[in-house]
């Protein structure tokens, strides 16, 4: 069996001691406050609590790389999930009051680096790999029985990756990339001539299938990754495509009303998203969204009424993106921070890289 | 255990920020004429070899002649491993990786199918045109080590195997031809060439903008040579999610030429390594970068070197599995040393994100 007890010895033993006084006021008095993996100098993983005037206020210690962070503002905890195929997700406060706990995966399945709690806090949920079918499964732990494993969801298709819980409070959105992996072949892509990537929605009280939408046939190559909800209930959606010839649009949005499509970005946009959207964002006021590639080293913002372009920003390795006052606040791969379309933060470097997803935490 | 041993040695230092020493069309020219372009020249003319041996076999068919066909089956296996991680440009277009080898096969999809067609004496297989039409995964080099190392494969040494042998020749055809196209779109010096698309990076280009992007990816294809050594050869041997090796998920058991594969996998990335003169790029005050890199080279030679017995017996062997499973570690260290020191190194954006996104 995989090697829980190191994961479990050697994650969440370093955030209590680098919440020091200076940071803890810098939270006290910080409005917003931000959430990413990372990759520390030294060559070792954490995830880190920053303001977007680029103060970093907390690392958490992880045995291997991050990815999506995500967070209750009830009970005050966020969870970092291991980066696909990973086998924990650790839960810390961002205020400093309780040790991380990890969450080690169980037996026949691993994270997909993404989750969400429910409105009151009581479940996490995280985007699982039940490997030995293919299956995609939301794994659901309980809170208060310190995050025990009470359960699964079907996903209705394979390789989940980003889940999103719509406005509504109970239903999911999750963006089954198509691709099929397997622990022994570490992250290789092991069915990209049959991929059948979707976008699907599931009702988190029954785990019933609310609606399974995919795109055309011919585009079955192109993975759906990542998504944010804007405005007007609409899930906008990112995707990589893993076809070997071809670039395909990237973008697009479905709804519960069952509508999925992609939009049509100008060609310039097109070409610089590089084949791949690694993280989709919506404003603070839900009305623009942001699209992120680290290949093409360009945020693009799109206005979500028109699903038109507003800007492009460069940024080397750009990939995390999360509303900040006016706009978005961007993280590289590179370790920059940087404010954009609105934004006041002024850019920053941090001696660490981000990981692909900035979030915002509302404390 | 293996994440352990990994942190452990997990590179403490970190660069200083720079740029090449050289210019960084020294590196892309070193690139494509000092290795792709010769090694995969050797990869046709192995595989052009190995086309003709097989014919001979089957005009007539002998142990001898079997023998030698096996054997140049197995150079041919050495030089494509040494070419494999070269997926940017030709060998990526289309299908033709997976043609010349359908790998991974979780599901052993070409032993079933290479295994059906014997059965039915499939004559579709027979002729090079036909099998083209035919599953990628019945014509590459997998499907062809069954057919000369598999069961009943002595039947090659006499009209016995008549059917096998012609099979046998079709893919040989195919891969040869394969090779060939490979080679001569590398070769080709004109300007809708992709030497010149690597050579000459323009603004408005749809593959390359500019020469650190040109840059940005041979790192990266050298980063991903890397992962899959570790994900696609070693990782399926190993198990680690059953805990018990599995020694037939192993590429050419059958051949025996799994750690030489290995060993050529290795060998490759580090004569692409020297030859895009990486080393005089990343300077004096880095060198460390490179140093670091030529030993874990060196430690992949001596590990690979250390398997010996077939795939069943060396995972059976604690100090063969033990080889086996540090070069997992040493992958990992090449990862951080080829992709984030390197790129720090020369000014690259290989960032954290870009290198193998999510």
């Amino acid at each position: 069996m995989w090697e829980r007890r190191a994961f479990l010895k050697a994650a969440g033993t370093g955030f209590l001691a680098s919440l020091l006084p200076q940071r803890a006021a810098a939270l006290a008095t910080s409005e917003l406050v931000f959430a990413s993996s990372t990759l520390l100098p030294s060559g070792s993983f954490g995830a880190a609590l920053i303001t977007e005037t680029g103060t970093l206020i907390a690392n958490v210690a992880l045995p291997d790389r991050g990815h999506d962070v995500t967070y209750s503002p009830v009970s005050g905890r966020a969870v970092v999930f291991a980066r696909q195929p990973g086998t924990f997700a650790v839960v810390f406060d961002p205020q400093g009051r309780e040790a991380p706990l990890t969450i080690p995966s169980v037996a026949g399945r691993h994270f997909f680096g993404h989750g969400a709690f429910s409105p009151d806090g009581t479940l996490l949920y995280a985007t699982e790999n039940d490997f030995d079918n293919a299956r995609g499964v939301i794994g659901i732990y309980d809170v208060s029985g310190g995050y025990t494993r009470i359960g699964e969801l079907d996903t209705y298709g394979t390789g989940p990756h980003e889940l999103l819980l719509m406005p509504d409070g109970v239903t999911f959105a999750v963006a089954n990339g198509g691709i099929e992996t397997h622990p022994d072949y570490g992250r290789t892509e092991l069915n990209l001539d049959t991929m059948e990537p979707s976008l699907c929605f599931v009702d988190r009280r029954d785990g019933g299938l609310v609606g399974k939408l995919a795109l055309a046939a011919d585009l079955h190559q192109l993975s759906i990754r990542h998504m944010a909800v804007d405005v007007s209930n609409r899930v906008w959606f990112g995707c990589q495509f893993r076809g070997a010839e071809g670039a395909p649009q990237l973008v697009g949005y479905a709804t519960l009303d069952g509508d999925i499509r992609l939009i049509e970005l100008p060609d310039d946009a097109l070409r610089n998203l590089r084949n791949y959207v690694g993280s989709v964002a919506r404003s603070a006021g839900g009305d623009l969204i942001a699209v992120s590639s680290p290949e093409g080293d360009t945020i693009l913002a799109i206005d979500a009424a028109t699903a038109r372009p507003v800007f492009t920003a460069p940024l080397k390795d750009g990939c995390g993106i999360a509303p900040d006052g006016g706009g978005f606040l961007a993280s590289s791969g590179l370790g920059d921070i940087a404010g954009l379309g609105g934004s006041t933060a002024a850019p920053h470097r941090f001696d660490f890289g981000f990981d692909n997803h900035l979030r915002r935490l509302e404390l | 255990m293996r994440l352990l041993i990994a942190a452990a040695l997990a590179i403490a230092a970190v660069p200083a920020l720079a740029q090449s020493a050289i210019p960084n069309r020294t590196i892309i020219e070193g690139a494509i004429d000092g290795y792709i372009r010769p090694a995969f020249a050797q990869f046709a003319e192995e595989t052009g070899a190995l086309d003709l041996n097989v014919a001979a076999l089957c005009a007539t068919p002998s142990a001898d002649a079997l023998t030698l066909a096996q054997n140049q089956f197995r150079s041919a296996v050495t030089a494509f491993s040494r070419v494999e991680f070269i997926r940017i440009g030709p060998l990526g277009v289309g299908d033709r990786l997976e043609r010349l080898l359908f790998w991974p096969d979780r599901k052993g999809i070409a032993l079933k199918q290479v295994q059906g067609a014997l059965a039915e004496q499939d004559a579709t297989t027979t002729s090079p045109e036909t099998l083209q039409k035919k599953s990628v995964a019945m014509q590459g080099l997998v499907a062809l080590e069954y057919l000369l190392f598999g069961t009943a494969s002595d039947d090659l040494a006499s009209a016995a195997g008549s059917y096998r042998c012609s099979y046998a020749r079709a893919s040989t055809a195919l891969i040869h031809g394969l090779a060939e196209t490979i080679t001569g779109e590398w070769h080709d010096d004109t300007t809708v060439g992709v030497a010149a698309a690597l050579l000459n990076p323009r603004p408005d280009a749809a593959d390359y903008r500019t020469e650190t992007e040109v840059l940005e990816k041979l790192a990266a294809t050298m980063i991903h040579g890397t992962e899959a050594i570790r994900d696609q050869r070693i990782a399926p041997i190993v198990s680690d999610s059953t805990g018990t090796p599995k020694p037939r998920s192993a590429l050419f058991w059958r051949s025996n030429m799994t750690a030489p594969a290995l060993a050529a996998n290795f060998a490759g990335l580090h004569d692409f390594f020297v030859a895009a003169k990486y080393p005089e790029a990343i300077g004096t005050e880095n060198a460390w970068v490179a140093e670091g890199a030529i030993f874990e080279f060196g430690n992949a030679a001596r590990a690979t070197s250390a398997i010996t017995a077939p795939m069943e017996q060396a995972v059976a062997d604690p100090r063969q599995l033990q080889a086996l499973k540090y070069l997992v570690v040493v992958t990992k260290s090449l990862d951080t040393l080829l992709g984030q020191n390197l790129a720090a190194a020369l000014g690259l954006s290989v960032g954290f994100s870009t290198l193998d996104g999510d």
